[in-house]
């Protein structure tokens, strides 16, 4: 499973999106706002998702605004980083 | 001063909503389900009451429920069926205070969060389990998903939690710093409570829950919420009043209980608790248990308060599900109810309700 496919697999349940699925999460759509709805509190989870689930740490505001723009920016934020 | 109860919101095994307890109550039987959990043993199917919460959806948009857990869903459930009852889901309620009595808590979000707190350090804690696992976010996301302005309050005193938030609910509406409590008692079965219970009872259960055989150990863990509007008692139309709440504890002497009303027993199958309500009770006193209904859980006190509202605004008793077991039957007719719990060695409290 690449880095994409398992991302929205963990947005979805860890975010409890209980009314879209993976399939459904555009790759270039935005997190948040319009496209899939996340707000600031689903922000820092998403910190600590990429950290429990890739290893990845993201270490300040600037390198996380970058990293969340979509599953696209996420996924090449991971790649980059992972086994750093 | 007297209370009376005008609304009753409710779930548990035995559905939603008081039709479906009602129903469970005059049929005697719910069906009993069960929750895996890992043990020394391998998986166990442990069995338990569940409840299920997608009734909540008539009232909140399931969007907005993403960051709420099973707990505060079971919270929030039975508090709008308690205001859709009582005909106030659209009133203001500034004047309203909010007192929620469990005996364990959001145990599910609470272990999850310090699962994760072990297993991957304080970075890899969710913070959102960490705003549900505090004992009183169910009363945080009921007061503001209803807008509920006045004092808010969480007891949680195991066994003895539900008496004692209604004496505090009670002065609250004596005080006059509130008009309506909305007063509530949760707990849940988790895979924590299942694997105490596994530990406890170890892998043989009881086919059904025996109440008021004192010498069987025949506890099912169950959960659910049921929630009363309660207002002072002026006349207005009501389910039943509740007449007195005592708590306190017996050293060496015995239990004063009316003897005019029916004695709704919190006996639920711990063997440790089971002779203590035989001891209690005079010889001769009209008795009945409804807790096979909704199963064992320190805040089935509250389920007993629902069930005598129901059976004191009928006039009357519903059969003990189990048996009368040594005690004589409940009456056809039932106009005063005191329900008894009891707790650890000495602990006791009494609630007394009676027809309007």
């Amino acid at each position: 499973m690449d880095t994409k496919e398992k991302l929205k697999q963990i947005l979805v349940k860890d975010l409890n999106l209980e009314e879209v699925t993976p399939e459904e999460i555009s790759d270039s759509a935005p997190l948040f706002g319009e496209g899939l709805g996340l707000d600031s509190l689903d922000a820092v989870e998403l910190v600590v998702i990429v950290q429990k689930h890739f290893g990845v740490e993201i270490k300040d505001m600037e390198e996380g605004r970058k990293a969340f723009q979509s599953v696209d920016s996420l996924a090449a934020y991971i790649e980059e980083r992972k086994g750093a | 001063m007297r209370l009376s109860v005008r609304g009753i919101g409710i779930v548990g095994a035995f559905g939603t909503g008081v039709e479906s307890f009602e129903k469970a109550l005059v049929e005697g039987q719910v069906t009993v389900g069960s929750i895996e959990v890992a043990t020394g043993e391998g998986v166990q199917a442990v069995p338990a009451y569940r409840a299920d919460t997608a009734g909540l959806e008539e009232f909140v948009p399931k969007r907005s429920l993403r960051r709420v857990d099973h707990y505060s869903k079971l919270a929030l459930l039975g508090s709008f069926l308690a205001l859709k009852d009582a005909g106030m889901l659209d009133s203001g309620l500034s004047r309203v205070g909010l007192v929620i009595a469990s005996g364990y808590g959001a145990t599910a979000t609470t272990y999850a969060f310090l699962d994760s707190l072990i297993s991957g350090g304080d970075t890899c804690a969710s913070p959102t389990h960490f705003a549900n696992s505090v004992h009183n976010a169910a009363a945080a996301n009921v007061a503001i998903t209803l807008g509920i302005r006045g004092p808010s309050l969480t007891v949680s005193q195991f066994d003895m939690s539900v008496p004692s938030a209604l004496v505090s609910a009670r002065q609250w509406l004596a005080e006059g710093r509130v008009d309506t409590v909305l007063f509530g008692a949760i707990d849940e079965v988790s895979e924590l409570v299942a694997y105490l219970q596994h530990r406890r009872r170890g892998p043989r259960h009881a086919p059904a829950m025996a109440p008021l055989d004192a010498g069987a150990e025949s506890s099912i863990i169950g959960e659910g919420a049921s929630f009363l509007l309660l207002t002072r008692d002026e006349g207005a139309p009501a389910y039943c009043g509740i007449d007195s709440v005592e708590t306190g504890n017996l050293f060496g002497t015995q239990l004063s209980l009316p003897s005019d009303a029916l004695l709704l027993l919190g006996a639920d199958g711990r063997s440790e608790l089971g002779r203590r309500y035989q001891d209690a009770v005079p010889e001769g006193a009209q008795a009945a248990c409804y807790t096979p209904i909704y199963g064992s859980m320190p805040a089935a006190a509250g389920f007993d308060l629902a069930a005598a509202a129901l059976a004191l605004k009928a006039g009357r008793a519903f059969a003990s599900p189990a048996g009368p077991g040594p005690f004589v039957p409940a009456p056809a007719a039932v106009s005063r109810i005191c329900s008894l719990r009891l707790a650890g060695p000495s602990e006791y409290a009494t609630i007394v309700m009676s027809k309007l």
